[in-house]
């Protein structure tokens, strides 16, 4: 048994950290979503290629990979497409037949030049699909969305079809969603083998883990460096053991959640998608008590849009509840 | 013992239903539903003062001598109750659940007669300056500096976390007039006339997206003298004073279990684990409405209230924390919308998706961990708790 990275995904984790640590600090990077030119020169690192399998034109995609890069894109609290636009849209394109249409999205995925979306809802039919799909997560950048229809199949559909309706949205952590309608909107069906859709979803449930294990390292350190320098009765208030023992309990929470990330990450393929729901259901809960109490151990400077902290508990807010959050993940497993 | 109210009680309530049912204009209603914030915005917090002091009802918890109905404690919860079950916009404290009571028990002659009126007509608005950088939970620490100069105070200081400065027009102040003494003793209470050249008033936005924090910086601003509230260095006293009236003056459960049931009324018929949730909370702020009424009850038969009372804004702020975290899970993705306008009910808001409830409850999630900070943080709470109650 070995948790630990090898040496090519400790390189490629040491490229992400040093790129994403180059551009900007935490709290910048959480204050909205990540402007498009750093998505691209994050591809042209061929980065996402780390994140997609070979039949999607990358040169991993395995759910280590994606992972591990995750995790570090959560430490950033970079904004970004990631767990949706990359990873659950890429490798519903990967296993799905080969087409000129799918080639070329994946290679704008790939490059980082090109916005998916992923939506679930409606009905297909031979006139086109239909039906309120809801919040879609950056449904306003994409260019494409990938359906996973209600009846099972998979669409791709265009974002300037005159019959699919979009109006924007803005979500907690500042990113823009869709709120989309469709009215037999053209729909070009996918063939995705039986249970790839489920495989793609919980490989990008895994990504939102391992995001929001990320963002709990940052906020955990964020809020020791602050405990120790913040002084108030002629003392650091990390002299006070209830500052003490709340954040060692912090820790406790991180490491766990870590646990259960990579159990996720490692489980053999029948077993993954109980473990990502438990990897949800415990991190989701785990992410939210850490972010709160960073705040908390912030006082008055913690409830305020200026430090990372504040703008860290609005992404993880987001991230926890994404899917359905925590409450339905616990669902997927008592089912 | 007994837990019922008389029913002269009960007439009282019928009548303050009655005058709710009338006075709680659609707009108010609105405003107040919609409100992310801990104070209603000041155009419906204005119109709402302006209401109730003309039913002579704005300053129900002050006493007749004062100003007041003439109210006992119960009549107070009664209407307290009321208010938050008819959905009234909840009025900013500063002024009228803070400072008022302070200049009826501590101020002058000439300072009620000139002070109290304008805080009831709304002339005056009142922020809060307390906090600083470096004093928070330690306010003892304060350095904001008066010195004396003939019939003045030049005051230069910092103060921070002033909510809704940016509608005030008067400041009351902790200042620190002698730095010799002892911390504590050293401490004044200033009033400050913010049209004073030398009082710079600048946003804090908060991570919810509301501005309602701010910072006061105050530059050798002339304070004459008679705006002290009591004597030179005894304003420890007084803010002591000011804090129990602003962690326990008004009835919490009341507020909290009304919000619970609208939220119901708006997500529908909760289940599993959110309808256990729900449940809790529920149970909790029953427990602590008891609570609050047994304060009352000894306050009302002339008995100074145990150290029970100080638990009530630890469990408040808690149960608030709660009921928003569940409102935002309740509501699933629309849960999570965030606009960038406020306020909330404004025309210029984006039209919500799912209803306005879900719209504002990102925002209310997010304001809603403040509770366990201002007015002192839940640490600080439990820690006065184990000395009051416990002796420890
Ligand atoms: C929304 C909001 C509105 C406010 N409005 C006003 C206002 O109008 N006017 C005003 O004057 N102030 C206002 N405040 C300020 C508020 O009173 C302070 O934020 C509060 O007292 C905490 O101080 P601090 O922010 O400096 O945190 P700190 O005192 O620095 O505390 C940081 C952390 O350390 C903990 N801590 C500190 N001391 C101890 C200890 N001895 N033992 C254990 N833990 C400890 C705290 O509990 C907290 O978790 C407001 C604050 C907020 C958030």
């Amino acid at each position: 048994m070995r948790f630990a990275p090898n040496d090519d995904q400790a390189m490629v984790l040491d490229m992400v950290a040093r790129f994403l640590a180059a551009r900007t600090d935490p709290a910048t990077m959480a204050a909205g979503p990540m402007p498009a030119q750093d998505w691209s020169a994050l591809g042209e690192l061929g980065l996402f290629g780390f994140l997609l399998p070979e039949a999607a034109g990358g040169m991993g995609g395995a759910p280590q990979d994606v992972m591990l890069v995750a995790e570090a894109f959560g430490r950033s609290l970079a904004i970004t497409p990631l767990a949706e636009g990359v990873v659950i849209c890429g490798h519903l394109l990967g296993a799905a037949a080969s087409s000129s249409r799918g080639d070329q999205l994946l290679a704008g995925i790939a490059q980082g030049t090109l916005t998916l979306a992923f939506a679930r809802g409606g009905m297909i039919s031979d006139k086109g699909l239909t039906g309120h799909l809801g919040l879609v997560r950056d449904g306003m950048a994409a260019e494409a969305f990938l359906v996973a229809a209600e009846d099972g199949g998979v669409a791709l559909l265009a974002a300037d079809d005159p019959r699919l309706h979009r109006r924007p949205v803005r979500l907690v952590d500042g990113s823009l969603a869709a709120d989309l309608r469709c009215d037999a909107a053209g729909a070009a069906l996918l063939e995705v083998p039986e249970g790839q859709v489920a495989a793609a979803l919980a490989l990008g449930q895994l990504a939102i883990v391992a995001e929001m294990v990320g963002a709990m390292a940052t906020l955990l350190d964020l809020t020791v460096d602050y405990v120790k320098q913040r002084r108030q009765f002629g003392q650091a208030i990390a002299s006070f053991q209830v500052i003490q023992h709340r954040c060692a309990r912090l820790y406790v929470m991180l490491e766990q959640a870590r646990s259960m990330m990579l159990r996720a990450a490692l489980a053999p393929e029948g077993e993954r998608q109980a473990s990502v729901a438990a990897a949800r259901a415990y991190a989701g809960e785990a992410a939210l008590r850490l972010a709160e109490e960073a705040v908390q151990f912030h006082g008055g400077m913690g409830v305020t849009d200026e430090l990372a902290v504040g703008r860290g508990l609005r992404r993880v807010l987001l991230l926890s509840r994404l899917f359905g959050g925590p409450c339905a993940a616990r669902a997927e497993l008592a089912a | 013992m007994e837990m019922s109210f008389s029913p002269q009680q009960l007439a009282f309530r019928d009548e303050v239903r009655a005058f709710l049912a009338q006075a709680l204009t659609p707009r108010l209603r609105h405003g107040a539903a919609l409100t992310s914030g801990v104070f209603a915005e000041p155009d419906i917090a204005r119109a709402w003062q302006a209401i109730l002091e003309a039913k002579g009802w704005l300053v129900y918890h002050w006493p007749e001598t004062a100003g007041g109905p003439g109210w006992t404690p119960l009549q107070r919860w009664i209407f307290e109750k009321e208010c938050a079950q008819a959905g009234a916009p909840v009025l900013p404290g500063m002024g009228l659940k803070l400072l008022g009571p302070v200049l009826y028990t501590f101020g002058s002659a000439a300072q009620k007669a000139f002070y109290l009126p304008r805080l009831r007509s709304a002339e005056h608005v009142w922020a809060q300056g307390f906090s600083e950088p470096g004093s928070g939970s330690d306010l003892a620490s304060l350095r904001t500096r008066a010195e004396r100069d003939g019939d003045h105070y030049i005051v230069n200081g910092h103060k921070i976390w002033t909510t809704q400065a940016q509608h005030a027009n008067r400041l009351f102040a902790l200042v620190r007039t002698d730095p010799a003494v002892k911390p504590q003793a050293g401490i004044s209470f200033l009033m400050i006339d913010m049209a004073l050249p030398g009082v710079t008033v600048r946003p804090i936005l908060s991570a919810s997206g509301d501005h309602e924090l701010n910072e006061v910086f105050l530059d050798t601003v002339r304070v004459p003298v008679a705006d002290r509230i009591g004597e030179e260095g005894q304003g420890w006293t007084i803010a002591k004073f000011l804090l129990e009236n602003e962690r326990g003056g008004t009835a919490f459960a009341p507020q909290l279990l009304a919000d619970l049931v609208r939220l119901q009324g708006e997500t529908g018929p909760l289940r599993g684990e959110l309808a256990e949730r729900a449940l809790r909370l529920r149970l909790e702020a029953e427990a602590l409405e008891i609570t609050e009424l047994r304060t009352l009850a000894e306050i009302e038969a002339g008995e100074a209230p145990g150290p029970r009372s100080v638990i009530t804004k630890l469990i408040a702020s808690e149960i608030r924390q709660g009921i928003e975290v569940l409102a935002v899970d309740a509501f699933g993705m629309a849960g999570l919308q965030w606009p960038e306008e406020r306020p909330f009910y404004d025309a210029g808001v984006p039209a919500p998706f799912h209803s306005a409830t879900a719209q504002v409850a990102a925002a209310r999630y997010l304001n809603a961990r403040a509770w366990s900070i201002f007015g002192g943080t839940s640490e600080i709470q439990l820690a006065i708790i184990a000395r009051a109650a416990l002796g420890l």
